[in-house]
């Protein structure tokens, strides 16, 4: 078994009764495919289809049209299986609150149909596991969001899954819990688990995912590691910030970098210029050249590797963190 | 076999919740402890002739008894939109475990809830001259425990609807005081004029009330007694297969 996960065509629509037969396409034939063992990262806006997505593969919402096979068992003839084979960490969490985390743990091991010992001791295991012993004596309202975040991670682990799905884990952590999360799920995955995780965090999917897919608009728009994908824009990107009286030259910019055969691609975005290039040692001091030539005068200007958003606004003709509720860096 | 062990399971869940929050209990078993207190005395002057029996408690007893058992039920409805929105309902969705356990812990919990102060209740009413017939009142809880469940049911699967606390209040209350006054909880319908007891024939609980009354006298094998049960029992059936396709449907 090399896939965890493979799925065609997959599709979903929702009809909204209120508005006169709308038919909204929340995800329009998704195909993609997971190897066992590492860490999937799906990433997009919000409302680009990745829960959605995620309900159906992981049995909550039945599939419109396409084809999905979860560890090895068909989504829509065994469904039993697929969920015995697999862990679910939502969004919105799922940790009883009014009762203590023990207690969580051992019911999800028992619905799995582990004996009480048996459910008591993967309890012991996850504990440790997640660094949660001595919260699972405590009601789980009483817990930080960080505490409930790790306890309901447990929960999705409690069956030893062989596919773990978390609907964007590290939502409304701070930088120390979602630094401790992130190691959390590596250590899970080189424990053997297969690991699908939605994000709108590009930070995440670069740093974490081993590979991943960009969904916008209900379909898959790129898919690859990282650096294939950063790879396939350019080794290099040159972003310039003019001063700001010639912002409104930007087709005057454009114009004047055209022609320049070592720059693959120019994009605006905003106020600044984003060049894309082979070798940015290179091209530099040309662009400096140009600049100057066109009476143009640099605010800043800075020479990286091209970034995730640099690949989704190739994808896509938008930055990320124009399109979700923000945060994102 | 195995949803057996898992209704256990989640029985026990719903039951250790609800042992964490005694204020509910107290509030649960206060309703009909004031009916019988504040509404009861006001009974005194009725002639228990127009009634058609021996004494107005015997009459009114039951019914309160009805009234706190479809009560019992409405709860549940309002844990399930909070559990709708914590993800608690999406959690156990993707657990193998039977679809109708999820169901049956509550609603067995909401019985359990309805029992025990239930004979309290009787017990006080004694005190105000009730008349304890224990086969009938046996039977007579029996059939009240089926309310309880299709009415559990009922307020779970519109939680799963609907998954917004006001709606919920909205259907709920909207329902309880027509569906309850229709079926002559507190005074018996016969008192009233005829197109009120036609309606009343379409209400289930109308049929329950009645049969309640006539258990409360010690009689068993009445037809309105089997009545009352075929009414629970097919409604009982069909809430029970719509609640659980509910949640198997149900989606954040």
């Amino acid at each position: 078994m090399s896939k965890a996960i493979e799925v065609a065509g997959l599709k979903k629509s929702f009809h909204n009764r209120k508005g006169k037969r709308m038919t909204v396409e929340a995800v329009r034939g998704v195909s993609l495919s997971v190897e066992s063992g590492e860490i999937f990262g799906f990433l997009g806006p919000n409302g680009a289809g990745k829960t959605t997505t995620l309900r159906m593969l992981t049995t909550l919402l039945p599939i419109d049209e396409g084809k999905a096979v979860v560890a090895g068992f068909d989504l829509k003839k065994q469904q039993k299986e697929v969920r015995r084979s697999i862990g679910y960490v939502g969004q919105s969490g799922g940790a009883d609150l009014a009762a203590t985390g023990m207690e969580n743990l051992i019911l999800a091991g028992r619905l799995y149909g582990m004996g009480r010992k048996e459910a008591q001791k993967r309890a012991d295991e996850l504990a440790e596991l997640l660094d949660i012993r001595e919260l699972l004596p405590r009601l789980t309202k009483t817990y930080s969001g960080g505490q409930k975040r790790r306890l309901e991670v447990a929960l999705g682990m409690v069956q030893t899954p062989k596919v773990l799905f978390l609907d964007e884990p590290t939502t409304g952590l701070d930088p120390q819990n979602r630094a401790n999360l992130w190691e959390q799920i590596r250590r899970l995955r080189n424990a053997g688990t297969t690991i699908f995780l939605t994000t709108h965090y590009l930070d995440e999917a670069d740093m974490l995912a081993d590979r991943l897919a960009i969904m916008d608009y209900g379909l898959i728009v790129a898919q690859g590691t990282p650096n294939e994908l950063k790879q396939q824009i350019s080794n290099d990107v040159i972003r310039i910030k003019l001063k700001t009286e010639q912002l409104t030259d930007g087709d005057a910019i454009k114009k004047l970098l055209k022609s320049e055969p070592y720059i693959h691609e120019i994009r605006m975005e905003g106020d600044s210029i984003h060049l894309y290039v082979d070798d940015s040692a290179k091209a530099g001091p040309h662009v400096f050249a140009l600049l100057e030539r066109g009476n143009m005068e640099i605010d800043t200007i800075s020479f990286s590797r091209p970034s995730l958003d640099d690949v989704f606004l190739k994808q896509t003709g938008r930055l990320l963190r124009d399109t979700g509720k923000g945060g994102v860096a | 076999m195995n949803m057996m062990l898992e209704t256990r399971l989640l029985f026990k869940r719903k039951m250790l919740e609800t042992l964490r929050e005694p204020v509910w209990i107290v509030a649960g078993l206060s309703t009909p402890l004031l009916y019988l207190i504040l509404f009861a005395p006001l009974l005194k002057g009725l002639n228990a002739q127009a009634l058609n029996a021996d004494r107005v408690i015997d009459v009114f007893v039951p019914g309160m008894l009805a009234l706190f058992a479809f009560g019992t039920g409405t709860g549940e409805g309002w844990t399930v939109v909070w559990e709708v929105q914590n993800g608690v309902i999406e959690r156990l969705r993707v657990t193998p475990a039977s679809r109708l356990s999820f169901l049956l812990g509550p609603v067995l919990r909401d019985i359990v809830m309805f029992i025990v102060p239930s004979l309290i209740v009787i017990a006080v009413s004694t005190l105000f001259g009730f008349h304890v017939h224990f086969s009938g009142l046996f039977v007579l809880m029996i059939l009240l425990s089926l309310l309880t469940a299709v009415v559990s049911a009922t307020s779970i699967s519109l939680g799963l609807i609907l998954k917004d606390s006001g709606s919920l209040a909205a259907v709920v209350t909207g329902l309880q005081l027509p569906v309850t006054l229709l079926a002559g909880v507190l005074l018996p319908l016969d008192l009233g004029p005829e197109w009120l007891q036609i309606i009343a024939h379409f209400n289930p609980l109308y049929y329950v009330v009645n049969a309640t009354r006539v258990l409360s006298e010690g009689i068993i094998f009445d037809g309105e007694v089997y009545l009352a049960f075929a009414v629970m029992i097919g409604l009982c059936i069909i809430v029970f297969s719509w609640a659980t396709r509910v949640y198997r449907k149900v989606v954040a």
